[in-house]
Parts: structure tokens; C-alpha cells; sequence
């Protein structure tokens, strides 16, 4: 008797849940939207960023660095058609780059810190600038 | 047979009294060997301190300052600079003692100290006041003949107003000539230029050129350019 009520009331179930299901579809299938009521959704691709058309390494000296000797070398690669400008407090210097971007200058710097700033130009006025403090000291600690 | 335990039981117990003594009075020996571990251990120590610490100097403005410590915005990073008893403070514009206590907040500093990799901090050994420079970098964008002035567009989007004083040292770089000395007529817009000087105290979109640098073969970058072009626009 219980497995007669068991087995009815499934078979109840999957009816109820096909019915529902025909129910849905023929709902969905007939059902109309309002064109205003619709929204389109466009993805926009995003515009690639220019290619910058110059690059600046700078070698040495390292920042922070702390030097015991007031000549100071500054090295390092930009793109070989661009002008690099060191220039400090104290001091600057236009360099025109090697043919495979290398450049290197010396510099005469104060006691204590020096702010350097390193600025590469390339032809069409697109640039990038290295900011480095170097320190010339003596003291012992 | 309970005479062999007894004498069994007093060796075992004397052997206890008689081993620490021999043990509490070291040897030559043994106490060259303590001072060799001793010494390799200092210089252990050392070698890793000298490799976890080094010099480095460092340029800031104060964003705050306790008794111990001053943190610093240095190139848009904050550091934070230990102070101790053996620190030293200096200040050009102090004629007596200048300590931690005078060093107020938006103050540039210039810090020489023991950096601690681990750590990231330095510990001050010298602390000065300084005075920097201020150096901008852009495009002309007008150029006013009668006040001996410019005006410059940075690639950041800054308007800065240059004044050119006598004692400005203006030069000008082209690949044929190189670098000469030049002067404040044959500056034109769209030049690309560097100036350096000092900011005006009252104006913070002014400045006084100790030193420009202009170069006639180059034009003002295309960002800089865009931005000229925009600002021609809304005027418009």
C-alpha cells in the first residue's frame, strides 16, 4: 500500500514538472518585447595605446647611491636618434647618443645630496625623463 | 655479595663529584677553541649587518615628524627615517643648534644614513635642510616679449609661467651647432624646452629661470601639442 503511494505521488511530481515546463516554454515562445524596452550593448574594443617611439636605461650611477669621489659618471641606452639632457643644481650637459643609443658624460657634483634628472627627446618631441639623488660624502659611520 | 652492591653504589655516586671537577678547569686548549668560536660568530654577525646595511642618501619633504622618526615623501614614495642620539642636523638658514625639533612639516630635506634592506628604513647619521630646484619640461606655448616672460605646457598637463631674468643663462642645442648660448628673442612657440629656477612664493603657477634650455629642432611633444590645441579651442 505505501509503495503504491510512493510510486504515485513521483509519477504526480514528473507530471506537475512537465506541465510547468510546457507551461514555460509556450510563454517564452509567444511572448513579445517592445522594441523600447530593449537595450543594445555594444563592446567598443579598446584603442591601443601609442607605441612610445623612445626608451632611456640608465646604468649608473644607481639611485640613492652614496659616492666618495666628485666626478661623476652617468651612463646609460636610449634610442640612438634622441638627445639626452642631464642636468642638475650645479650642472647640465646635452649629450647626442652613440650609434647603438650608448651615452655616457661625466659631471662634477656638490657635497652633500644631488637631484639628477635625465631627460631623453626623441625628434618628434616625445620624451622620458630618470630622476636619481646621488650623494657625495666622506664621513665614516 | 651486599658488599660488592655497596661498593658498586659509592663508585657510581662518587663519579657524579669527580667528573664537574675535571670538567670547571678548562685547558689552554679549550679555551683558545671558546675564543676561535667566539670570533667566528662576531664576524658572522658583522658580515651579515654590513650585508643587510648600506649607505644610501635620499631627498624629501617632511609629511610628518616625531622625536624619532620623520617621514618623508621622496619621489611620490613615503620613507620613513629613524633619529637617533648620533644624528646630525644642519640647516643653512640656522645660526645656532639645529635639532629634530625645528624641522617642520613641507620641508625639503636631504637624508645620509644607514639603509636596512629588511627593514626599508634608514637610520639618519646626517639630516640637512636643502633647498632644490625646480626643473619642468614642455612646450612653448606663448611667449610674452614685453615682461620677458613664457608660458610652458609640461607633458603632465601644467601650465607654468617662466619669468626671464638677467641673470637667466638661456641656451640652445641643435645638431649642426650644438650647445650655445643663446638669449630670449630667439625662443619661439612650439619649442621643445627645460627650465630650471625657482617657484614664486606668492604664485605657484610662476617662476623665475635660473637656466633655459631650448632646442629649435624639436617640437613641443604631441601630448603637449594636443593640449595646446584643446586649450586654443575652449578659448575660442
Amino acid at each position: 500500500m505505501k509503495t503504491e503511494k510512493l510510486i504515485l505521488s513521483f509519477i504526480a511530481t514528473l507530471f506537475g514538472l512537465l506541465v510547468a515546463g510546457i507551461a514555460f516554454y509556450a510563454f517564452q515562445s509567444t511572448k513579445t518585447v517592445a522594441p523600447s524596452s530593449t537595450k543594445t550593448i555594444s563592446i567598443v574594443s579598446p584603442s591601443p595605446t601609442p607605441n612610445p617611439t623612445i626608451f632611456l636605461t640608465v646604468d649608473r650611477p644607481k639611485d640613492e647611491e652614496v659616492v666618495n669621489n666628485k666626478i661623476l659618471v652617468i651612463s646609460g641606452k636610449t634610442s640612438s636618434n634622441a638627445v639626452v639632457i642631464v642636468i642638475a643644481d650645479s650642472f647640465e650637459d646635452v649629450i647626442t647618443p652613440a650609434l647603438n643609443g650608448d651615452f655616457a658624460t661625466t659631471v662634477n657634483i656638490d657635497d652633500g645630496q644631488n637631484a639628477l634628472e635625465i631627460i631623453s627627446i626623441a625628434p618628434n618631441g616625445e620624451s622620458i625623463r630618470i630622476k636619481k639623488t646621488v650623494t657625495y660624502s666622506q664621513e665614516e659611520f | 655479595m651486599k658488599k660488592h652492591i655497596l661498593v658498586l653504589f659509592l663508585i657510581f655516586h662518587l663519579s657524579f663529584f669527580i667528573s664537574p671537577a675535571h670538567a670547571a678547569t678548562p685547558t689552554p686548549q679549550d679555551k683558545t677553541q671558546e675564543l676561535r668560536d667566539q670570533l667566528i660568530t662576531n664576524i658572522a654577525s658583522r658580515v651579515a649587518q654590513l650585508k643587510l646595511v648600506e649607505k644610501r642618501g635620499i631627498i624629501g619633504i617632511v609629511t610628518d615628524v616625531t622625536n624619532t622618526q620623520i617621514t618623508l615623501d621622496s619621489q611620490n614614495n613615503t620613507r620613513f627615517v629613524d633619529v637617533d642620539e648620533l644624528t646630525k642636523f644642519s640647516s643653512p638658514n640656522s645660526k645656532g643648534t639645529y635639532g629634530i625639533s625645528d624641522i617642520e612639516k613641507n620641508t625639503t630635506v636631504g637624508i645620509l644614513g644607514l639603509y636596512n634592506k629588511e627593514s626599508r628604513r634608514i637610520l639618519a647619521r646626517f639630516v640637512s635642510v636643502m633647498t632644490t630646484l625646480l626643473i619642468i619640461h614642455g612646450g612653448v606655448a606663448a611667449i610674452d616679449s614685453e615682461n620677458f616672460s613664457i608660458n610652458i605646457t609640461t607633458e603632465e598637463g601644467k601650465q607654468m609661467t617662466v619669468d626671464i631674468e638677467n641673470l637667466t643663462r638661456t641656451y640652445s642645442y641643435t645638431q649642426k651647432a650644438g650647445y650655445l648660448r643663446s638669449g630670449f628673442s630667439k625662443i619661439k612657440e612650439n619649442y621643445n624646452i627645460i627650465v630650471t629656477g625657482v617657484l614664486d612664493t606668492k604664485d605657484d603657477q610662476r617662476m623665475i629661470a635660473t637656466r633655459v634650455i631650448f632646442f629649435p629642432e624639436i617640437p613641443a611633444s604631441p601630448k603637449v601639442n594636443s593640449m595646446l590645441e584643446n586649450v586654443g579651442k575652449s578659448s575660442k
